[in-house]
């Protein structure tokens, strides 16, 4: 498998992969080894990966609804993070601000360190309601050394809140993925475990890998509470910074996210004994898999299968009219991580095959669980770039793309429906409430009555469209 | 486990005068972990008989971040003394102060901060120029500090201005200066003065080093005094300055003085006219 756009950039061989028709991996480079991710970019690649910091302050960090969250580094870096990721709380002051210490050429050349302090003592003065203050490391500050520690120990001896400093340096990895890891690290090794509640927590278990993207946590708490658990901590979605403190008292992880979280329930296992599972909570099977699992731990199966029997009542009906009109359709999905493997089998049971799976930053687990769910001849990508995207569109044709919004005009340029699937269209997508959402939003972007228009009366895209991507004329 | 930072001037020996310190404590059955603050990594010479092992962050660059294992930097050298070079780049490119940043990060990060080791020596470039050459005095690494000088002027310029960039630190309640050692140049007065700069400095000469043709001597055989010929008087010499850290408890906060002071410092001792 061979994309014309690499001629110029044969590195990018191994990060291409096909299922065989015998089920063996065929990589873009001849050879049957397994596709290669996690790795630097090859420079002249135009990669869509982010950053360190965008990893930990916009994924990890950023969800936590009642703290400073407090970019140090200039300008620019609070803002591109700010607001773009809709991981929902039920606080006022969540989402609602962003704050900077506004590093200029004069505070890089003589040291960041009192304008940060002076920055989180006016801050917490300006919000008391804020129960504590999150430090985000910058490219730019990291380089000149300021010890944001050290300013982050004095400041929470000033103000009698915690103050987190994550040293997330952009630089730091090769993609956002660098981030999640920091973030885990960061608040396991500041938060968890500093405060000693009282109570039974014999059923309290932690969400791990959740961030609330529109109101997830909506769909599925409701039914881990209906087996009989107590859902103790959502790391981290809609979650207070003291209920991180407390996460450790929980008696099992459940986790969701298998790339961003896995680190804390694996630090929380050789600290604390805590065991965990991982599951996926998009999709009939994997969700009624995720109350089984938990509820098989706790001794509750009885209660998760009428939770289950209760639930599909409702909703199968719907999904199976939405199987009828969504039938043997293909999907290209590109996501960040591991949603290119969690919706293989949601798709599955909406009649829908996945065709094409890309992931900007997954590591080799994600890819084994891609390859593991895919059916013969489909086809992985590895932290695709542009013009690999328009040549999957233009030449494997796909009936649906679903991946993030900075790829949606290029999916409707080529003509191909698409569903956002980074931030939703009209969201929630999990548990079983949330596939319906997710159902109604791929119908309606594969009947839309445009596509119908566009093939009798649109003109066909100028050529240099493509000629400037270094495309072949289209006929 | 004790972590000593060693500042000093540029070319004032200060990675002579921590190796021979380093061997003189392994002679008393210490364990140590010298790691070179230095681009150039050259703070492990003597102790490594003049082989150079790969540097932190030229493995970085070459094999990745994944990849590095602890073996691969942290070699063994004279009297099992574990010797990491942080390295860093060319003269005139990049930043070799967010490059000790990494380094350091990255020998934690492989775990070679061993419970079992009684010193982690840093040999840090010249003086705390930036952010990242402070790296080895933040919170949680070293605890003591000692400042290798002379008589010289610009020797003293520049403990005064490190002794700056320590009481940054100690104010913040840790990080403290051990003392000064004097590395000989035979200036007149010289003992006398230093011991006064220290005392101005709030802190003490812990040891006058004499100037001996030994040293180099074991340099050119890629040496430290100990390991060339253990029964040199000047042997004797470091494994007294070695006895003294070892048993020193008086830490303190610097008091650096303004250019005026140092200057009539080294009026009142002859040094300046």
């Amino acid at each position: 498998m061979k994309f014309t756009c690499n001629q110029t950039l044969p590195e990018r061989a191994i990060h291409i992969a096909l299922k065989g028709p015998d089920g063996a991996c065929q990589r873009g480079d001849g050879s049957g080894c397994f596709i290669a991710s996690n790795s630097a970019t090859t420079p002249g690649d135009m990669t869509e990966r982010g950053c360190t910091y965008a990893g930990c302050r916009g994924v990890v960090g950023g969800p936590v609804k009642d703290v400073i969250q407090l970019t140090h580094g200039p300008i620019g870096c609070a803002f591109f993070s700010w607001g773009y990721r809709p991981h929902l709380a039920d606080s006022d002051f969540h989402m609602k601000y962003t704050f900077v210490s506004d590093m200029n050429e004069t505070n890089i050349v003589f040291g960041g360190e009192k304008k940060l302090l002076q920055c989180i003592i006016e801050a917490s003065n300006e919000f008391p309601e804020a129960k504590g203050v999150f430090i985000y490391n910058t490219c730019s500050t990291a380089l000149i050394g300021d010890d944001g520690r050290d300013v982050a120990k004095q400041a929470e001896e000033l103000i009698g809140k915690p103050v987190v400093f994550f040293e997330c340096e952009g630089f730091k990895g090769v993609s956002q993925s660098m981030g999640h890891h920091v973030g885990n690290e960061t608040i396991f090794r500041q938060l968890v475990g500093s405060v000693e509640p009282e109570g039974d927590f014999s059923r309290a278990i932690n969400i791990i890998g959740d961030y609330n993207i529109k109101n997830d946590l909506r769909t599925f708490e409701y039914l881990f509470e209906a087996i009989g658990v107590k859902i103790l901590t959502r790391f981290t979605g809609n979650v207070s910074v003291d209920e991180l403190k407390i996460m450790h008292k929980a008696t099992l992880n459940v986790v969701h996210c298998q790339r961003s979280a896995t680190y804390i329930a694996d630090m929380m296992r050789d600290k604390y004994g805590t065991p965990y599972i991982n599951v996926t909570l998009w999709g009939i099977k994997h969700m009624s898999e995720a109350l089984r699992a938990t509820a098989a731990f706790f001794g509750l199966e009885a209660e998760a299968e009428a939770v289950i029997a209760r639930e599909l009542a409702a909703i199968q009906p719907k999904i199976d009219a939405y199987r009828q009109r969504l039938q043997g359709k293909t999907v290209f999905i590109y996501q960040g991580g591991p949603r290119a493997w969690h919706w293989i089998e949601l798709l599955r049971e909406l009649g829908m095959e996945t065709m094409t799976a890309a992931t900007t930053f997954g590591h080799d687990d994600d890819y084994q669980k891609i390859f593991d769910q895919l059916s013969p001849g489909a086809l992985m990508v590895d932290n695709p770039n542009v013009p690999e995207i328009e040549e999957i569109l233009r030449d494997r044709r796909p009936d649906l793309f679903i991946s993030g919004n900075k790829e949606k005009y290029v999916a409707y340029k080529l003509g191909v429906p698409f569903v956002n699937g980074h931030t939703y269209d009209t969201g929630p997508y999990a548990g079983f409430v949330g596939m319906l959402n997710f159902a109604r939003d791929i119908d309606k972007a594969l009947h839309a009555p445009i596509w119908q228009t566009l093939r009798t009366r649109a003109r066909p895209a100028p050529v240099a469209h493509h000629t400037s991507h270094g495309f072949e004329e289209v006929v | 486990m004790r972590q000593v930072a060693f500042y000093g001037k540029g070319g004032i020996g200060k990675s002579t005068t921590q190796q021979n310190i380093a061997a003189a404590l392994v002679s008393m059955g210490k364990k140590l972990m010298v790691v070179g603050c230095d681009p150039k990594a050259d703070c492990t010479r003597l102790l490594l008989s003049g082989t150079r092992q790969p540097s932190v962050l030229d493995t970085l660059r070459d094999i990745g971040p994944e990849s590095v294992k602890l073996d691969t930097v942290l070699v063994d050298g004279y009297g099992s003394v574990k010797c990491v070079e942080s390295g860093g780049p060319e003269p005139g490119v990049g930043c070799g102060g967010r490059g000790v940043i990494t380094a350091i990060q990255t020998l934690e990060t492989l775990g070679a901060y061993k419970e079992d080791l009684d010193y982690v020596f840093y040999d840090v470039l010249g003086d705390v120029v930036c952010g990242g050459f402070a790296m080895p005095i933040r919170e949680g690494y070293a605890e003591e500090i000692y400042i290798v000088c002379s008589g010289e002027y610009m020797a003293l310029f520049a403990a005064n201005n490190i002794s700056k960039g320590i009481k940054k630190f100690a104010e913040r309640g840790y990080a403290r200066l051990g003392g000064l050692i004097c590395n000989s140049r035979m200036v007149e007065n010289e003992r006398a003065m230093v011991e006064e700069f220290a005392r101005r400095l709030n802190s003490k000469m812990i040891h006058f080093v004499p100037r001996s043709k030994d040293v180099q001597r074991a340099e050119i055989n890629k040496k430290t005094v100990i390991d060339y010929d253990p029964s040199l008087p000047q042997a004797n010499e470091y494994r007294e300055l070695a006895r003294k850290i070892d048993a020193n408890e008086d830490f303190t906060i610097p008091t650096p003085m303004s250019q005026d002071e140092l200057e009539d410092l080294m009026r009142e001792y002859g040094i300046v006219d």
